[in-house]
């Protein structure tokens, strides 16, 4: 295995398969934070030219954390479909990417080898793509996943109203969902950050909710998003429970910092396909974000965008219904402007959706970074164009409990009017008999919350 | 964008390499000689009689059979019906697979309408042929390899574009097909006065063309009552 | 090519109507005045003002096609810049000593680094160190500390007055309280070697959280048991939203008071801690409830004189 490449005379040597992951990367603060980022502009794409000849089957044997190391490495080397790897198992980088552009490569023939790739060879081929190259694969690979709705089919644009509140006010909570169903949002979850991180708190969101979705007859699923644990433990309360929630990162140590491990997920996922209130098949909602495990230093020494794949190869365990990567929370350190947050956006989505997740992203910004409000209206339509399954939606955007700046009630239907795209089918439906909207144009009830009991 | 081709769509290509003598019969076909049918539809009938008509001239084939559908393709009986059935017949089903290679190349690259208005809301047929298979030979009365143009418009259209026709260049009309056709166009063929004169039938489905166009667009002088 | 499509590419070229424009529609007719005056509506909506009382997400603001009313725009904007001015504001060096507290900072120079190098916000400078080492008694139960974190604005606010509420309620409950320390340029992690150096058996920072829409007065505090440089999140246990409109400062310093507790009679925090028996746990688990109300920053004219940032609100709600 070669891990050199020269570039007018100069000879660039790489230690491992891992730093050529990382110092191929387009710049990110985060990977500048931990150390392991390119030089200069020229060592960055010498590190693409030795990624570009390694194959699949070289980056499967080098994983950027040891199987022995790391459970999630072992949870995705020993579910590896070995039909699925063996087809593309002989292909570089370089041909893997540009296999993914060729016109003759379908969504469905990606599904087909979702199974045989590792988070490692979506991180590789994801560093030689441009923007563009991002969105032209994420928008034909197609993932369709049910609950009570159905996500992810093509020509759709689907939202979770967040109605997050800083005390759990449940009639503020509920104000904000009625507001975001009247702009025809909502039709991915209606998922609530809760304050108070308790079962009983979660337990009486979830009810409200419920009562709010039933009365309504409402074609959508709720989740309150709380710790894992938490969810469990209102389970036993008998409160209802459309999905059920918990952040990921990309390394066993940095999960760990989130009090969870793969015993713990699979115990939630049981129980979640045993008493989940919705029609199924799919249960659980994750959320993901370049940069959580370097803020808990477990990071390995991979950079952020490989890290972030590796919360994907996790997920996919789970076959979930939603997974959105949280694009510009984490704060400037680790994506520091609107370039980096939108490069980053593009980037998950792709690598995601590669690995066979009905992804959506939080585009977003907080007031430390430096986006402004522009950058982030225009990163909601390159997500839209890019096929991403879902994007959030909040009153005007604004987080009142996070304290972040997020999609809004009308970015979504403006998105929607934009791109032509419609909500799911089971909502577009509720959408237009409710006269809130008419497929991708807004209804004569359009932004009426009286048309909500 | 006016005069735009409007390539057809083949709906459907089937062979039959044995066919029951009784469906050759029904078909026109001949069972002492026919073995092999091929089978198309495609949306525009037109094009379709002069692609079979092509497939003459390359194969050992003959068209036993070619109907216009009423009122055309946009009320087909079947997603696969279109508005024409022709139907090849020969010896052996190789003599088929070529016609129809023909044929289908024909539609392709060849025979078509044209937009007449920039919306489709009208549409011209101006086909020129160079050299008569025997097929359409037989239909117009005339001897195989003679030029031909073949020119379909809608009824008003085709009315004022033929008297154009006419007027423009040495030709004669061998058949004129007064509205409606089944598909409720109109239809006129005309081959030129001296034999031979393709200049003169490419003349004619020009100045048809034209006049058609001139109409559809209802610009100064034909917009008036 | 085809003998027939030649001639009819020639046909059109010779037409001059190679690409011909439809003749364009007739413009409608606009009446003055505009059929339709989208005058800014100050007076709520039913929904509005019942979602008021509950909450300050901006609810029943109406929409202009799918977008929002030239008046919204303005207001989003206003709160938008305050919310950047608050993350640029910085902590003044000499703060911490004017409130009597034990002065300490972090290893980053300045604030770019300070957002962009957590890594160096999570370790005390030299100086700070010896600082602390002559100047804070060792081995209290709780070890507090004031930090700007994100918005020096809300540290500077309410932090020494929850800090002190959090002391009271400390020693109510029997605990003893080390001298409170102030911290520049610190993340949450601080006060594992803030702690440790002190030997606190909790440490508890209480920090300007990210300042949100409008808002930059936000404490968050993080507690953690037997504090020691390599602590993770899920080892802390924390609350957010300390301000007037979330949890108020003297609700906060009981919780918290009662979460320390709770820590040393359980000998661990975070996620291994069992919340069902924190003292008054289920009651202080659900938040207070004040009156909702969202600032209007932008009044129109130079009459209100609530236009600023620090004005005292204006109309009331918006619509």
């Amino acid at each position: 295995m070669e891990l050199s490449a020269t570039i007018r005379g100069v000879a660039y040597r790489f230690d491992s398969v891992k730093d050529v992951l990382a110092r191929a990367n387009p710049p990110k603060s985060g990977d500048d934070l931990a150390g392991v980022s390119a030089r200069d502009a020229v060592e960055r794409v010498a590190a693409r030219a030795v990624l570009a000849d390694l194959t699949l089957a070289e980056l499967r044997e080098h994983p950027v954390v040891p199987y022995e190391a790391d459970e999630l490495t072992r949870v995705v080397e020993d579910e590896l479909d070995a039909a699925a790897f063996k087809a593309v198992a002989h292909l570089t980088v370089g041909q893997f990417r540009e296999w993914l552009l060729d016109g003759a490569t379908t969504g469905a023939t990606m599904r087909a080898v979702a199974a045989g790739l590792t988070p490692e060879m979506a991180a590789a081929a994801c560093k030689l793509m441009s923007n563009l190259d991002l969105m032209t694969v994420g928008a034909k690979a197609e993932v369709v996943v049910r609950a009570n709705g159905t996500l992810g089919l093509p020509g759709r644009l689907s939202s979770r109203v967040q109605p997050n509140h800083p005390t759990d006010d449940v009639e503020g909570i509920l104000a904000s969902t009625r507001e975001g169903l009247a702009y025809g949002c909502g039709d991915a979850v209606i998922g609530v950050n809760p304050a108070t991180d308790s079962a009983e708190s979660t337990a009486a969101i979830l009810r409200a909710l419920d009562d709010l979705l039933r009365r309504n007859e409402v074609p959508t699923q709720h989740c309150v998003l709380s710790h894992v644990t938490v969810q469990l433990r209102a389970l036993q309360l008998g409160c209802p429970m459309d999905l059920m929630f918990q952040s990921l990162a990309g390394t066993e140590a940095a999960n760990r910092a989130f009090g969870i491990d793969v015993a713990l997920l699979d115990e939630a996922w049981a129980t979640m396909k045993a008493k989940t209130s919705n029609r199924g098949p799919n249960v659980m909602y994750f959320e993901t974000g370049q940069g959580s495990a370097l803020s808990s230093q477990a990071h390995h020494g991979a950079d952020q965008v490989t890290l972030e794949a590796r919360c994907y190869g996790l997920a996919r365990r789970y076959r979930p219904f939603l997974v959105n990567t949280v694009v510009g929370f984490i704060g400037p350190e680790y994506l520091e402007d609107g370039a980096q947050i939108s490069r980053a956006a593009l980037e998950d989505h792709f690598m995601g959706k590669l690995l066979g997740l009905p992804m959506g992203c939080d585009a977003c910004f907080t007031y430390h970074a430096s986006m402004g409000q522009d950058e982030l209206e225009s990163l909601k339509v390159l997500l839209g164009a890019a096929g991403c399954c879902y994007l959030m939606s909040l009153p005007v955007g604004d987080d009142i409990m996070l304290n972040y700046q997020s999609t809004s009630f009308h970015d979504i239907p403006t998105v929607r009017r934009l791109l032509g795209k419609r909500p799911t089918p089971e909502f577009d439906a509720w959408l237009a008999a409710r006269g809130i909207a008419d497929g991708a144009t807004p209804g004569p009830r359009f932004g009426d919350v009286e048309v909500l009991r | 964008m006016i005069l735009e081709p409007i390539v057809p769509t083949v709906l459907a290509v089937r062979r039959l390499p044995a066919a029951s003598p009784a469906l050759l019969a029904a078909y026109g076909a001949d069972p002492a000689r026919h073995v092999s049918l091929g089978l198309v539809t495609c949306d525009q009938d037109d094009a379709t009689y002069v692609a079979l008509d092509e497939a003459t001239k390359h194969a050992p084939v003959d068209v036993v059979f070619a109907r216009s559908f009423y009122a055309g393709a946009a009320h087909a009986s079947g997603r696969l019906s279109g508005e024409i059935l022709g139907v090849l017949a020969a010896a052996e089903p190789q003599a088929i697979e070529d016609g129809l290679e023909a044929l289908l190349r024909c539609l392709a690259h060849d025979a078509c309408f044209y937009d007449a208005d920039g919306k489709r809301g009208v549409t011209v047929f101006p086909h020129v042929i160079g050299s008569l298979g025997h097929y359409l030979a037989a239909e117009a009365g005339l001897a195989v390899g003679e030029p031909m143009a073949y020119l379909v418009a809608p009824p008003l259209e085709a009315t004022i574009g033929l008297d154009a026709a006419l007027k423009a260049a040495a030709v004669r009309a061998v058949r004129i097909v007064a509205p409606p056709t089944e598909t409720n166009f109109a239809c006129a063929w005309l081959t030129g006065e001296a034999p031979g004169d393709l200049a003169a039938c490419e003349a004619a489905a020009e100045a048809y063309a034209a006049a058609v166009v001139e109409v559809a667009g209802g610009g100064a002088g034909a917009g008036g009552r | 090519m085809s003998r027939t499509r030649a001639l009819m590419t020639a046909l059109r070229a010779r037409l001059g109507a190679a690409e011909p424009l439809a003749p364009p529609p007739p413009l409608p007719r606009v009446e003055a005045p505009p059929a339709r005056v989208y005058t800014p509506r100050r007076e709520a909506s039913r929904f509005a003002a019942e979602a008021a009382r509950h909450t300050t997400a901006l609810v029943g603001i109406g929409h202009v096609g799918t977008r929002y009313a030239t008046d919204v725009v303005l207001q989003f904007q206003a709160e938008l810049a305050v919310a950047h001015a608050a993350v640029a504001a910085e902590l003044p060096d000499d703060w911490a000593e004017a409130q009597g507290m034990v002065p300490v900072r972090s290893r980053v120079a300045d604030h770019r680094e300070f957002l962009l190098r957590p890594d160096l916000g999570r370790r005390l400078d030299d100086a700070s160190l010896a600082r602390l080492r002559q100047r804070a008694p060792r081995g209290a139960d709780v070890q507090i500390i004031v930090a700007d974190g994100l918005s020096a604005v809300a540290c500077q606010g309410a932090g020494k007055a929850l800090a002190e509420a959090l002391r009271a309620a400390c020693q109510a409950r029997g605990l003893t309280v080390g001298a409170l320390v102030g911290a520049k340029f610190a993340r949450v992690w601080l006060e594992d070697e803030i702690g440790q150096e002190l030997d606190a058996r909790v440490a508890a920072i209480l920090l300007g959280e990210r300042p949100g829409l409008g808002t930059g007065d936000g404490l968050s505090a993080y507690l953690v048991y037997a504090p020691r440089i390599g602590k993770t999140d899920g080892d802390r246990n924390m609350m957010s939203n300390i301000h007037a409109r979330g949890t108020p400062p003297a609700q906060a310093a009981a919780r918290l008071a009662a979460l320390a507790q709770a820590m040393i009679a359980q000998g661990t925090s975070g996620v291994t801690l069992d919340l069902a028996q924190v003292d008054g746990g289920a009651e202080l688990g659900v938040g207070y409830r004040a009156p909702q109300v969202r600032q209007r920053l932008v009044e129109h004219g130079g009459g209100g004189g609530a236009g600023g940032a620090g004005g005292a609100g204006g109309g009331g709600r918006r619509r």
